[in-house]
């Protein structure tokens, strides 16, 4: 596969520096995380790549409130880090094991995977109901949600993602991934991620996203509001995963039909609650 | 052309790239041959080298990323005639066949073991998820990483 339309490669100092670089090169000029998505799928009129990774942007640090991770962390940084350890049980690392081969993880960075923003991205949906937010530069900074990002994208399309920030975990908080794909190796038909804060044996709180439907993942609102004031047991859990089944809106793509994502859905909420469910019991 | 530096095996070397070029392109056209191509688009694992201690498949690594970096590919195992661990264990469990796959999973094999002496058989199988190989059904090589972790830490004591 020829990249011989690259004719410059670009490897600037500060974010100020590649915002000038890409505003100067303007639809030929393209930003560059890890590089494995732009290296794959480069469109044949970029001709200037613009090195994100030489800005310094890849340190993990934990503060009281958050776990800090810097845009150039790369998938496999992130999965063996021992803070990012501490969020809900591990969630993270268990994702993140899922999300293509270590090989591809040693290059693929937590920020160029939250800006190419697949549809079967497995680190979305799990973000997004952990409320990771996000650290934007153009020109200045600004902090936001990340589903924030995703309501708005064309509005942000020049700025650079700089960090993503996941909030620590306490006592009550859990969370679980679970994602459905043809092998190990593949990306996801569907994948799902709950998060539930537990009081008194009850949940008072709940974030529930799917991706792959084949849609972008996203929060749904519906599924979540079967949730707070219940306890997990059994028939909350079955109930939850039928109104995920019956309100999600699933297509079908050359992958898997519309109908098979309804029952996929329903499948994922089911075991991210029992495996929550689990753990409530054995007390972790 | 955009002049970088990269450490092959040990070896200070500088090059010319084209910016656009993959580290796959410049190692192929400069002799490292044990660094396969084979889908070029990071699934297959045939490229794969240890770029800065962790194994990555060379065909999705812009050439110019890797500037200042250090590089191993399966030519820099062998040390003085005498093959590394890993290749030896390769060898003797027969976990390989056409060959095509095996400098690329003895390059994941390392990063593994540099990082975890003593796998598991499931950290084996996720080690080695992104090689392919299509001669064998991955039980000899699962079986080869096992010998090669004995062989290494044997020779730690």
């Amino acid at each position: 596969m020829s990249r011989s339309q690259v004719t410059k490669y670009l490897r600037p100092s500060t974010p100020e520096e590649a915002l000038t670089l890409l505003r100067n090169g303007g639809k030929s000029a393209r930003y560059v995380g890890g590089g494995a998505d732009v290296a794959r799928t480069l469109p044949g009129d970029v001709t200037t790549l613009i090195d994100l990774c030489t800005l310094n942007l890849s340190s993990i640090e934990e503060s009281a409130e958050s776990i800090v991770i810097g845009a150039t962390a790369t998938l496999n940084e992130v999965l063996e880090n021992r803070s990012v350890a501490n969020v809900c049980n591990g969630v993270v690392a268990e994702m993140m094991r899922k999300v293509g081969s270590p090989l591809l993880r040693n290059m693929a960075t937590i920020g160029g995977t939250l800006v190419s923003a697949h549809s079967w991205s497995d680190v979305i949906p799990l973000l997004l109901v952990l409320d990771a937010e996000i650290t934007l530069y153009d020109g200045d900074s600004r902090t936001m949600g990340l589903g924030d990002l995703y309501a708005s994208r064309e509005r942000f399309a020049n700025s650079i993602l700089t960090s993503v920030m996941i909030p620590v975990s306490g006592p009550g908080d859990y969370a679980a991934f679970h994602k459905f794909s043809r092998t190990a190796y593949d990306i996801a038909l569907l994948n799902c991620a709950c998060y539930v804060h537990v009081e008194e044996g009850r949940c008072t709180e709940a974030r529930i996203a799917a991706g792959g439907t084949p849609r972008l993942a996203t929060r749904l609102p519906q599924v979540e509001a079967a949730l707070p004031g219940e306890a997990l047991s059994d028939e909350t859990i079955e109930r939850v995963a039928q109104v995920a089944r019956d309100t999600v809106k699933t297509a079908d793509d050359r992958r898997a039909s519309g109908e098979y994502r309804k029952q996929l859905i329903y499948a994922g909420v089911k075991s991210c609650l029992h495996e929550i469910a689990q753990r409530l019991e054995g007390g972790q | 052309m955009i002049d970088i530096t990269l450490t092959i095996n040990g070896e200070k070397r500088q090059f010319a790239v084209n910016p656009g070029e993959t580290l796959l392109e410049l190692l192929r056209r400069e002799g490292y041959k044990s660094v396969k191509k084979g889908c070029e688009s990071g699934d297959c694992g045939a490229c794969t080298i240890i770029l800065n201690g962790r194994a990555v498949t060379s065909c999705i690594v812009f050439a110019v990323k890797a500037d200042g970096g250090t590089i191993l590919t399966a030519e820099g195992l062998e040390n003085d005639g005498k093959l590394h661990p890993i290749q030896e264990a390769f060898l003797e469990e027969g976990a390989v066949q056409c060959g095509y796959c095996t400098p690329g999973m003895e390059m994941a094999t390392y990063d593994l073991l540099s990082h975890n002496p003593d796998p598991s058989p499931l950290e084996i199988k996720e080690a080695l998820s992104g090689n392919l190989c299509r001669c064998t059904g991955y039980v000899k090589q699962v079986k080869a990483v096992k010998t090669a972790a004995k062989k290494i830490s044997g020779e730690a004591k």
